[in-house]
């Protein structure tokens, strides 16, 4: 969905088109009707559409406050013992390939818990403060 | 690009102490990129500047952060970005030209820089910015193997190198190369060593804005020439 956006005062003047200075707009004339057409890519947000447009009909404020667009979905690992998501799957994939073991999914909180644990077993008398020890 | 260095927080607390609400605007463009100025920087120079540790004096200011893609557009920034009513101050993370845009538009409210614009360069390396220009009105890279002795050269010698340039380290400072070192061995290159027998008169400075604030007039987009020359009036 492209951020560029006219209202109707747009009559295909195509002033935004011929002074856009990164030919990021262009236009078809096809089938009776002409179309505005905008390339993302290659625009630069620099203004110049709105500013020339004689009908003020560019809504430049969607090209500086455009929505959130979904890119990908990926599955996520859970920790194990609370159920907060830790990680993506593919995530734990690469980790666990790179350190030639499996990935344990534990949220930060668990992890030091954990930790915490395993020190209390080696040195009972003096454990480490929760703030770990450097 | 134009790269700017982070203030030292001190000093811009300093700037905003004992005022109640600043807002802290972040620039899209230049030092977003150079990672110095745009809107992640700007909210976490909100968090720093609301520490209680910077203001011995009294209560901090209350930060709002936001931002516009170009503080440097007065038009642009006249039309979207829009500052509460209740602001006592701004903090700009723009170079210079957004800092005084806001300034403009927004006066008589005060606007305190938070960058130091430092130069116009290049990414070399993904985290190493480096000076490549001085935008001195009369380029003359064509001439020097595109490397500009006016930015890189720590003399601006039009004629180098000088003798202290050592194993292509510059006397200067020998942690960068010579500049002359540079366009001599990209000249040899490219086999156009004969440009480096002229020897180039003294440089007229004036395109440099030594005669004052340089201005650009596109036709054919500005209006009269005088018009972008003439002093802003935030109350039209």
């Amino acid at each position: 969905m492209s951020s560029f956006i006219v209202n109707e005062k747009c009559n295909g003047c195509l002033a935004c088109v011929q002074n856009c200075p990164n030919r990021a707009l262009d236009y078809r004339d096809h089938a009776g009707k002409r179309v505005l057409m905008h390339n993302m890519g290659l625009c630069a947000r620099c203004g110049q559409c709105w500013r020339v447009c004689p009908e003020q009909a560019v809504e430049f404020r969607h090209l500086l406050e455009s929505p959130w667009q979904e890119v990908v979905a990926l599955g996520l690992t859970a920790c194990r013992v609370c159920g907060e998501p830790v990680y993506t799957f593919d995530y734990g994939k690469k980790v666990s390939e790179k350190l030639r073991m499996p990935a344990e999914a534990l949220c930060p909180a668990h992890r030091r818990e954990k930790g915490l644990r395993v020190w209390s077993r080696i040195r009972p008398a003096s454990p480490p403060s929760p703030g770990g020890a450097r | 690009m134009i790269v700017g260095n982070l203030k030292p927080v001190e000093e811009i607390a300093a700037s905003v102490a004992g005022l109640k609400n600043v807002q802290v605007v972040g620039c899209g463009s230049c030092v977003s990129v150079c990672l110095s100025g745009g809107d992640r920087e700007a909210r976490q120079l909100a968090d720093e500047l609301s520490l209680p540790l910077y203001y011995p004096d009294g209560p901090p200011p209350a930060f709002a952060v936001n931002g516009i893609v170009r503080q440097c557009e007065k038009d642009m920034v006249k039309t979207y970005l829009t500052l509460p009513a209740e602001t006592d101050a701004v903090v700009s993370l723009a170079c210079g030209a957004g800092v005084q845009t806001l300034a403009d538009l927004f006066s008589p409210l005060p606007v305190f820089p938070a960058l130091n614009t430092t130069f116009l360069g290049a990414l070399d390396e993904p985290g190493i910015w480096r000076e490549k220009c001085h935008g001195c009105g009369d380029c003359m890279l064509s001439f020097t193997g595109s490397i500009c002795p006016v930015a890189r050269c720590a003399k601006s010698l039009f004629n180098g190198p000088c003798g202290g340039s050592q194993g292509g380290r510059c006397e200067v400072n020998p942690e960068i190369p010579c500049a002359w070192a540079m366009i001599y061995y990209r000249l040899k290159s490219q086999n156009r060593l004969d440009l480096l027998q002229k020897v180039n008169p003294p440089r007229d400075w004036r395109p440099a804005g030594n005669t004052g604030p340089r201005s650009r007039i596109r036709t054919g987009i500005a209006g009269s020439p005088g018009d972008s020359l003439a002093p802003s009036n935030p109350t039209s």
